[in-house]
């Protein structure tokens, strides 16, 4: 962010403003700018995956509102806003109010983390990749209390059915993570980023690239380990009760943490903003020029956003396929295979460091 | 156990690949009222009816009993026609004597009250 703020310095003295309101701006706005992109960023998700989904399924998918669908979005997030705020009559209105407010503020948080080029990166922390952890185990725990603060049988089993999911996805996460705290030896994003210059993680690790693939899926409740929202068994889980904004906050949420949790993929095993072979599109059409030191950070930005979209496009591909399993199928495959090869997969990187 | 392993990987792959295949098929979504289907030629759809005699013949053979034929003397008054009783089988069209019943590719009935739905199809000339 340093170079970022020498610029912005410099711009606020050519205009003659006060330099201690810019300094405090200059804190606020990447966060402005960051909610901003999430927004947007959700919107675009949920039509690509109502697009590719549909083509999936040789359906058109939305094709209605604006050209070519474009806008049958940001509609639907227009009407979630402007419906009525049903409370509920009996159990906890504080919690039931609480839980979708605090489960996307903790998806903000862990945009922020993200070192979306070498330059923009809000908190660069030592210990990035802990705080991501930490953060993230957010929403999981308030899709529990949102559950059990409304007072609703689905609503309850879906968030047992979560409890015992995170606690079977997170073991291997975490294992998969210290695996690659193993190989790099930091736990800082920007540095893990820095350390695939030559060679990817994911060539030294694979077997944790498919554990942590697998296990993110679970994490981000979609197919085919979506068990505390199971449309066909559960209405809607955890937001069977939810409606209006308080609805669209877990649904905007869910899709805000699907891309961020692609984003880490991306970052961890990827080469995150690096792009391939280590070379630079803009070095190769531009040659060593003065524009090309700017350009290369937007080209950054371009190369971790398109790994992220194949991720994506690659859990929505799993979506099409697979059917859902039962809850003893999950938990079965995750303490009983999963687990058992995550710390394989670890003793092998450990000894490998040796 | 390792067959089942091997079993397991070709079920999925054969699985993946499948769905990737139906994303380069064309859709089967019809874009109805901008792009009018096209219909077969033998097509039946909503009846219309040129100059009845008044023989009664259609009534007699309508298998759903969706005619209502009501006559002044001789004269064809008025020829209604249930449509929401009608099943498009044609037997009216066919039994007609006179050739005067026609069934049209017309196939959008769809109407706001249950009185759309009984028409006086007779077309005086
Ligand atoms: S098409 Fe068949 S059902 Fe309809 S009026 Fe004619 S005979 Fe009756
Ligand atoms: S439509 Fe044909 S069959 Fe029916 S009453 Fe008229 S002439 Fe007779």
């Amino acid at each position: 962010m340093n170079f970022l703020l020498c610029k912005f310095l410099e711009f606020i003295k050519t205009i003659n403003f006060s330099e201690h309101i810019a300094l405090v701006l200059f804190s606020i706005l990447p966060f402005a700018l960051i909610l901003g992109f999430l927004i947007l960023t959700v919107i675009g998700l949920v039509l690509f995956e109502r697009k590719i989904l549909g083509y999936f399924t040789q359906r058109k998918g939305p094709n209605r509102v604006g050209f070519w669908g474009i806008l049958q979005t940001t509609a639907d997030a227009v009407k979630l806003l402007c419906k009525e705020n049903i409370e509920i009559s009996s159990g906890d209105n504080f919690l039931f109010t609480l839980s979708p407010i605090i489960a996307f503020a903790a998806i903000i948080i862990l945009w922020c983390i993200i070192p979306y080029n070498a330059e923009f990166n809000m908190i660069n922390s030592s210990v990035g990749i802990l705080i991501y952890l930490i953060v993230s185990s957010f929403p999981m725990l308030f899709h529990f209390l949102a559950g059990y603060s409304s007072n609703n049988k689905y609503s309850i089993i879906g968030s047992y059915r979560a409890l015992a999911l995170t606690a079977s996805y997170s073991v291997p996460i975490i294992f998969t993570i210290l695996s690659i705290i193993c190989i790099t030896n930091t736990m800082n994003l920007n540095n893990i980023i820095l350390f695939q210059t030559k060679k990817w993680i994911i060539f030294s690790n694979i077997l944790g690239f498919v554990i942590f693939y697998i296990s993110s899926i679970a994490k981000l409740n979609r197919c085919p380990f979506d068990l505390s929202e199971a449309e066909s068994e559960l209405v809607c889980g955890y937001h069977t009760e939810y409606s209006g904004m308080r609805f669209a906050m877990f649904f905007l949420g869910e899709y805000a943490e699907l891309f961020v949790m692609c984003i880490l993929i991306s970052i961890l095993f990827l080469g995150g903003y690096l792009p391939p072979f280590n070379v630079y599109l803009a070095n190769i059409f531009m040659g060593n020029c003065s524009l090309c030191r700017y350009l290369i950070y937007f080209e950054q930005t371009f190369w971790l956003i398109f790994k992220t979209l194949l991720i994506i496009f690659s859990i929505i591909w799993i979506r099409a396929t697979l059917p859902r399993f039962t809850q003893k199928t999950t938990l079965d495959f995750f303490w009983k295979y999963l687990t058992p090869l995550t710390i394989i997969n670890l003793i092998i990187i450990t000894f490998m460091r040796i | 156990m390792l067959e089942k392993i091997f079993n397991l990987v070709k079920a999925l792959f054969y699985g993946f690949v499948t769905v990737l295949w139906h994303l380069f098929k064309r859709p089967v979504t019809e874009e109805y009222p901008e792009e009018k289907p096209v219909l077969n030629e033998y097509f039946r759809g909503r009846p219309f009816l040129n100059s009845c005699a008044g023989c009664g013949y259609c009534k007699r053979v309508c298998p759903a009993d969706a005619i209502r034929i009501i006559k002044n003397e001789r004269i064809v008054e008025k020829y209604i026609i249930d449509l929401k009783k009608c099943i498009f089988c044609g037997n009216c069209m066919f039994y007609c004597p006179s050739k005067s019943m026609h069934m049209s590719n017309d196939f959008a009935l769809a109407t706001n009250s249950k009185s759309g739905l009984q028409i006086d199809i007779i077309n005086r000339r």
